[in-house]
């Protein structure tokens, strides 16, 4: 495993709590929020290396980036008094006396954050009357405006359920970190066993969290179906897994498999097809096509059957292989969905071995409870739990500590097992 | 043996699931016969509430079927670490499925990763932890009870997890985790009451490309102490948070609608006045009237690689404001 940052690498780029998933590409530029980096210098380091963003001369808002050893932080001002409560301070706006264009120059004469806050702590009339706590916050607050530093990460697993949640939670079906990993526990993910997928769309999330736990070099494969022609796939290709590890993930269209399972059963139950592997680009071509394709493909060769048997799409292999595994069914049923889940459950589940586990996650709870009762009815299913969370993390300072101000409310997992 | 991945055919010796009902489940071991309080084999019975179960009868049975007891019926399944949680027995407070969960993502484990535990308590989360980093992965836990270090050490004999799980007997807030783990582990994780103590011996057993660890505690002043600790010996971005989970009660209740719109026209003579009562049914699901309010504190943080540790950057310190972007 490689600790520097190469051309092609994806990273997370954090400053300060704010973190973006980027690609490095040379001479590539990053936008981060306020500021345009060059990313060139990032090339050949180390994860976790810490850059200051130096503006450049010529052009506003973008900025070069330099390797630092040391940072300057508020941590160093030196602070001289403060007061003891806040009665004798009113905001009537003219604490500080710097301006705000006065304020844009310091930052672009490329002082660091420490230098800025220092200059309006300077200038402001009130702060050597606030308490110790408010300088403090007032600092950290005016430091992270202007916070200087920013760093490159080697993406993992946890990173990436907390970077997608905060930017829109809505791409991954509202999955917040304690879904994915009681999802995880509950569908009895690892290394050794074959899995099921299906989700309609967490930005490659869910696929991503299994792969991991199922692992490099190990025996686990997981089928991933999805609704769409193209499968979603970002956070996948963000933790860069071995290729050994990618080809046990199998992509399908959820209705091109089935289809496949029930209708072409020929094409994966003879043992022929095992010398026929290949490398192609599945990139190329949209479920949509191959789902028509396949169609005609079928008819051209009941109608000509002396002409050679077509050569198979890479999509078709992928069916297959699925099939193959679907005839031995799987130890593990994860659904992950915006639709209702009882049709796409009741299918699915079949494929499923006796006293092995579901999860069905869903941002309602209505559906889940929809499908508990239908559940309930066939007496296939065991041990059925239907919950949700409360989470929520902590200020944690001496003399400070309490709840964070902000919390959010996280999806419904529906869990049980199934019956032999 | 039977927690090593998946199996079809329950064997001799195999801990097995008897599934009841939602809140009677059990954990038996596949034997006909077992030793006695008095050190002589008799035959390996369990009493239900649903009548007798002989143990012996398990054998190549297919789990996931249905047993039949002298009075009624139940199921059996194959362990899972959360079916294991529900029925261990208890020699400690134990780490339930909710902050298990928590623990196994945020201290990002992979099969192959080498993890440290302490205490081992009675194992419910070193179940977890090791279906996360097995076949090639190492859990080393340790605890300072000897009795409960030689349970444990049985029941991952029993489980066929031994060769994944190292079981040690050793107070590591006073000696450390040893010189053989310095510098091995990806994650470690503490469940003492003095956490910071630990600490400083945790930071050496991380690797040089850094790694993670957790701290669980019940009290907000342990997290407070060990929050100070941790960053005093240099790990980074810590968090702090709390799991609690919800189960619902999914149930149909009928509700009555009342007619009220008669009340505006006079009675009718021909004796149709009478209101017939109307209900309307509904899917609902009930939260349960009492449940665990708090179970504990999970202060998580990071020791950076290091090339990256002198640096000290201030990740962690404005959780509150939203970010400008």
């Amino acid at each position: 495993m490689s600790h520097t940052i190469k051309p092609g690498d994806y990273v997370i780029v954090q400053r300060q709590r704010y973190t973006k998933l980027y690609k490095v590409k040379p001479k590539g530029n990053l936008t981060l929020g306020y500021f345009i980096i060059e990313i060139d210098k990032v090339i050949g380091e180390p994860y976790e290396t810490i850059f200051q963003m130096k503006p450049k001369q010529d052009s506003k808002k973008l900025y070069s980036l330099e390797k630092v050893e040391q940072l300057t932080t508020i941590s160093q001002l030196n602070i001289e008094s403060s007061g003891k409560d806040n009665r004798n301070i009113t905001d009537d706006g003219t604490s500080q006396s710097l301006t705000k264009e006065e304020i844009i120059k310091l930052k672009d004469e490329s002082l660091s954050s420490a230098d800025i806050v220092g200059k309006l702590i300077n200038n402001s009339k009130t702060f050597s009357s606030k308490t110790e706590y408010s300088q403090e916050k007032y600092m950290k607050k005016k430091e992270k405006k202007y916070f200087e530093y920013v760093q490159f990460r080697k993406p993992t697993l946890r990173l990436l359920v907390q970077m997608y949640y905060r930017q829109e939670p809505a791409k991954i079906l509202g999955l917040r970190i304690d879904d994915v990993s009681q999802i995880l526990t509950y569908g009895n993910v690892q290394a050794g066993g074959n899995f099921i997928l299906y989700d309609s769309g967490t930005s490659g999330l869910m696929t991503a969290s299994i792969l991991n736990s199922i692992g490099a070099n190990t025996e686990g494969c997981l089928i991933h179906m999805h609704p769409g022609n193209e499968c979603q796939k970002n956070a996948v290709l963000a933790l860069q897994f071995p290729q050994e590890q990618l080809d046990r993930c199998i992509n399908v269209n959820l209705y091109s498999v089935l289809r496949c399972f029930y209708q072409n059963e020929d094409s994966y139950c003879e043992n022929d097809n095992q010398t026929k592997e290949l490398d192609c680009d599945e990139k190329t071509e949209t479920t949509e096509s191959k789902i028509e394709t396949a169609g005609n493909k079928r008819k051209l060769s009941s109608d000509n059957s002396e002409m050679p048997p077509p050569k198979k799409a890479c999509w078709q292999y992928d069916n297959e292989k699925a099939c193959k595994i679907l005839t031995n069914k799987v130890d593990g049923l994860i659904i992950t969905c915006k639709e209702h889940p009882v049709n796409i459950f009741k299918e699915l589940v079949s494929f499923l071995k006796g006293s092995r586990t579901f999860v069905v996650f869903h941002l309602m709870r209505e559906p889940l409870e929809e499908l508990y009762v239908h559940l309930k009815t066939t007496l296939e299913f065991i041990s059925l739990r239907l919950s949700n969370n409360f989470m929520r993390n902590y200020q944690v300072l001496p003399d400070r500590t309490h709840p964070e101000v902000n919390m959010s409310s996280g999806g419904y997992i529906l869990t049980g097992f199934k019956l032999s | 043996m039977s927690f090593d991945g998946f199996k079809t055919l329950i064997k001799e010796g195999d801990t097995v699931i008897l599934y009841l009902t939602i809140h009677q489940v059990y954990a038996v071991t596949a034997e006909s016969k077992t030793l006695s309080k008095k050190g002589t084999l008799v035959d390996n019975v369990f009493q239900t509430p649903y009548g007798a179960l002989k143990c012996g009868d398990l054998i190549n049975k297919e789990y996931g079927s249905k047993i039949n007891l002298s009075k009624g019926w139940g199921y059996i399944l194959q362990p899972t670490p959360e079916l294991w949680t529900l029925t261990l027995p208890h020699r400690t407070q134990i780490i339930y499925t909710p902050d298990a969960s928590m623990i196994v993502l945020q201290l990002e484990l992979s099969p192959g990763n080498i993890v440290i535990e302490c205490g081992t308590g009675s194992g419910s989360l070193s179940h977890a932890l090791i279906r996360s980093i097995k076949p090639h992965g190492h859990l080393y836990t340790f605890d300072f009870h000897e009795n409960r270090v030689n349970i444990a050490q049985r029941e991952f004999n029993s489980h066929g997890l031994s060769k994944y799980v190292t079981v040690q007997q050793r107070d590591v807030c006073a000696d450390g985790f040893g010189t053989e783990l310095e510098k091995k582990a990806d994650a470690v994780f503490l469940d003492l009451p003095h956490p910071w103590l630990a600490i400083p011996h945790a930071a050496k057993c991380i690797k040089d490309t850094g790694g993670r660890i957790c701290s669980f505690s019940p009290c907000i002043e342990q997290v407070q102490k060990a929050c100070l600790k941790l960053k005093d010996v240099g790990f980074q971005e810590l968090q702090t948070v709390e799991v609690l989970q919800t189960q619902y009660s999914v149930q149909t209740k009928s509700l009555s609608v009342l007619n009220l719109e008669f009340l505006k026209s006079p009675k009718l003579d021909n004796g149709s006045v009478k209101n017939e009562k109307e209900s309307s049914r509904t899917l609902t699901a009930a939260p349960p009237v009492q449940q665990p309010g708090h179970t504990g504190f999970l202060t998580f943080a990071t020791l950076p690689p290091i090339w990256a540790r002198n640096i000290r950057i201030t990740l962690d310190e404005c959780n509150n404001a939203e970010m400008d972007e």
